[in-house]
């Protein structure tokens, strides 16, 4: 068994250099940051659904703005305050030749419930009671209590052949994807390359290209030279300071989006003196957002309006504007306040987990320092950070980064009692928030959700700094590919010249 | 004799294993509830009850670690949070790439390494020497991060002679065993040297040069057989140093290996894959350590009399 498994290893090589592709084949090579361990469905983390999406789409999709699009479904009614009717896609077929219909649909969506499956989106439809074939192209989905946010929910939970699924198993569904998306599932090499090809029966048309490899590249400057060298016509996440290089390259250029993901320094009120809202006020003042923005970031992603969510989510706040540089102001401040200026404030950060974290957070402490607060940088590896977060002993200031995708709910909930995640807390908000998650009308919504950026502009239970940028590297002759707001690569429209 | 000493090692290895295994499953423990960590933050009171009690978290640790043990005895890691099948499978999946990485690596090392390390002490003090044993120290002190920049950028960018990254054909081989190759290879010239040119003055080399005997003889016949035994001994204390380098050499150039494997594996806190990759490697550097040993033995018969 150990002599043929090296065996395998040894010769594997050969026969693949003795077999060449298909010269016609067009073949579209993407450089992925970040790699998921298996394909397993909801397996939660958007570089995972990246590549299942490739095979098993949703009923809808997020546009770049974050709002759902018709897919698997063509159009959706709220036919009561606890009833989401989906009306499916007709004469879809999955890649087996077996027609996608309501059946579908409620299987996964009990497949998703289900706690042994471990779904990283279940709690998305944790208010869910159950999925209802009404007909074979119609599916209720019913929920407990009122759910406005199920059908942003949707776009997480990719749909499974029942037929399959049931044959298969969870085993089945991870070792060979089946469904009834662009591509079709060819072969699928852990920590290496995962490849599809066209599915020319697409029910939106045929792929551009014949087949797509994703392979993952975990150093970014070796994915740069993967993009330079033509390897690769597509590349996740461009490091910020290889920007140039790539734009220089005469080969390809960087592609870059606003992602729905706000980056913040959050407090501990429950720290002294964090307690009092001047004071966080007060350091919001010392930092020179705009500079970190232009220098760190490169002028990618944009300047947090005083508020956690991004520009195009749904309840962004147009009428709040971050608070502007104002070292001596902050001084002032913070000196009226009665700050002892010889309380440490460590800044709890990650290394690497958002674009340039901590030196975002040194520049940061900088600033701080200035003004004389002492501040520092306290960089952790993700566990522990994870760990001290679930128990909320974060320190003074921690950075964390929340998306919203394309709605408020998802980011705001943070900063209530459910989201455990800060021991900032207020009555009014959480009351607005309840509200917000309790209609149906979007309108409404949108207005409690202004109040609430309102409310959190005034106590600042975080420092809001930046929208945070997704930057791709796209080869020149590769067309009909842009950047996606949400990290999940549509490649169906892709031409290669 | 010598089959009763490598029994006499094989004896001690699962002890040396289980601690291993102890010391993996404590830091494990120590260092955040798997569960948090590997559950995405919108997971339900549900989904964490599941997970504790499918990794015996809501057991008392010694009961937790017994059941860690009697798995061991079955060579059952569990089942992988992040793949499809059990740890161990997953762990041997890629350990194919990683022997091939290791051994081509080790090899250029060891070929060169001797090589130049004759050279150098054949021809000591003279140019060829100066310019082998400078970039050997230079080699030294390079970072095998660095050193992989450097050899994508030259190679796969302006020669385009090779690819950037990637597994599979041969070419993909050369700059990640070249890489990884250097970690080891400067000390090889260095050691190999310094143990020739030692053994150079000592009687026995002395006598055989006075009775007739050519340089070269010398040097084939008495002086190698000798300035093996040091390089072998640093080789088995280097086989870790080996291993760990390649999980940055892995990194760089998206190598399928073990190494990518557990560091993936420790950031989601995949607890069956990382132990079982923990092994995998403490068993890799014990076998290898015995090998080293071993041939010492067959070299040397002081060794094998001591």
């Amino acid at each position: 068994m150990q002599r043929r498994h090296l065996l395998a290893a040894l010769a594997a090589p050969l026969l693949m250099a003795a077999a060449p592709a298909f010269a016609a084949d067009k073949v579209l090579t993407v450089g992925a940051a970040v790699f998921p361990d298996s394909l397993k469905p909801g397996i939660g983390s958007f570089a995972s659904q990246s590549l299942l999406v490739q095979t098993n789409e949703q009923l809808v999709q997020r546009d770049a703005k974050g709002d759902p699009q018709p897919t698997l479904a063509t159009s959706w009614e709220q036919i009561d305050p606890l009833t989401l009717r989906f009306h499916l896609r007709q004469g879809v077929k999955f890649t087996d030749g077996v027609e996608f219909t309501a059946d579908d649909v409620v299987y996964t969506v009990k497949y998703v419930q289900d706690p042994q499956n471990a779904y990283g989106a279940a709690a998305r439809i944790s208010q869910v009671s159950e999925a209802v074939a009404v007909d074979k192209y119609t599916v209720d989905i019913k929920t407990k209590v009122v759910f406005p946010t199920l059908l942003r929910a949707m776009a997480e939970i990719l749909i499974l052949p029942k037929h399959y699924a049931e044959k298969v198993g969870t085993k089945g569904l991870t070792d060979r994807p089946m469904g009834a998306g662009p591509f079709i599932f060819q072969e699928w090499v852990p920590g290496d390359h995962y490849t599809l090809v066209a599915n020319k029966n697409y029910w939106a048309g045929a792929p551009k290209v014949d087949k797509i490899i994703i392979r993952t590249i975990p150093d970014g400057s070796t994915r740069v030279a993967a993009l330079v060298s033509g390897e690769a016509q597509i590349i996740e996440e461009v490091p910020i300071d290889q920007l140039e290089q790539v734009d220089a390259s005469g080969i390809a250029k960087v592609d870059s989006i606003a992602t729905s993901v706000g980056l913040v320094l959050t407090f501990d009120p429950t720290i002294k003196p964090f307690d009092n809202a001047k004071i966080r006020q007060a350091f919001d003042y010392a930092i020179d957002k705009e500079i970190i923005l232009k220098q760190i970031l490169k002028g990618k992603g944009e300047l947090l309006d005083g508020q956690v969510l991004t520009k195009a989510a749904l309840g962004y706040n147009p009428n709040l504007k971050a608070r502007p540089y104002d070292p001596a102001k902050a001084k002032q401040m913070l000196t009226e306040a009665g700050y002892d200026f010889n309380t440490p404030v460590p800044i709890t950060t990650q290394n690497g987990k958002y674009v340039s974290d901590t030196d975002i957070c040194t520049a940061i402490a900088g600033m701080l320092n200035k003004i004389g607060v002492k501040a520092t940088v306290n960089t952790v590896e993700g566990g522990v950070f994870q760990s001290m977060s679930n128990v909320l002993k974060m320190g003074p200031l921690h950075m964390i980064g929340w998306y919203s995708l394309g709605d408020a709910d998802f980011a705001t909930v943070w900063y209530t009692k459910a989201g455990h995640r800060t021991h900032w807390y207020s009555e009014k908000y959480e009351q607005l928030f309840l509200a917000a998650r309790s209609t149906n009308d979007e309108k409404e919504r949108v207005r409690l959700y202004h109040e609430m950026g309102a409310l959190a502009y005034e106590e600042t239970p975080s420092l809001f700094l930046f929208g945070l940028p997704s930057l791709y590297g796209v080869n020149k002759t590769t067309t009909g590919f842009s950047a996606p707001s949400d990290k999940i690569l549509h490649l169906q429209k892709v031409e290669l010249k | 004799m010598i089959l009763r000493y490598i029994l006499r090692r094989l004896a001690f290895l699962p002890l040396t294993l289980l601690l291993v295994a102890l010391a993996t499953f404590v830091v494990l423990r120590l260092t955040g509830n798997p569960v948090d960590i590997f559950l995405d933050i919108n997971r339900t009171p549900e989904q964490v009850e599941a997970l504790t009690q499918r990794l015996h978290l809501d057991l008392p640790i010694p009961a937790q670690f017994l059941i860690f043990l009697r798995d061991l005895l079955h060579g059952d890691f569990g089942e992988s949070l992040q793949f499809s099948g059990s740890a161990a499978t997953v762990v041997w999946d890629r350990a194919g790439a990683t022997f091939q990485l290791a051994g081509t690596a080790l090899g250029l090392a060891v070929l060169l390494g001797v090589t130049g390390g004759i050279v150098c002490a054949v021809w000591r003090d003279r140019l060829v020497d100066t310019i082998i044993s400078s970039i050997a120290v230079a080699g030294q002190s390079m970072p095998s991060f660095w050193l992989g920049m450097l050899l994508i950028e030259f190679f796969a960018l302006q020669m385009r002679w090779l690819p950037t990254s990637g597994y599979g054909e041969p070419r993909h081989l050369v700059l990640p065993a070249i890489t990884l190759a250097t970690i080891l290879l400067p000390n090889f010239v260095l050691i190999t040297r310094t143990s020739i040119l030692e053994l150079m003055g000592e009687q026995f080399v002395v006598t055989g040069r006075s009775k007739g005997l050519s340089r070269g003889r010398v040097l084939i016949t008495h002086i190698l057989p000798n300035a093996i035994n040091p390089v072998l001994s640093f080789l088995g204390i280097q086989i870790g140093t080996l291993m760990a380098g390649s999980i940055i050499t892995e990194t760089i150039y998206a190598w399928p290996g073990v190494g990518r494997l557990l560091i993936g594996s420790i950031f989601k806190r995949d607890v069956p894959v990382v132990e079982a990759a923990v092994f995998f490697i403490a068993t890799t550097i014990a076998l290898a350590n015995l090998t080293v040993d071993v041939l010492q033995m067959l070299i040397d018969p002081r060794i094998r009399r001591s």
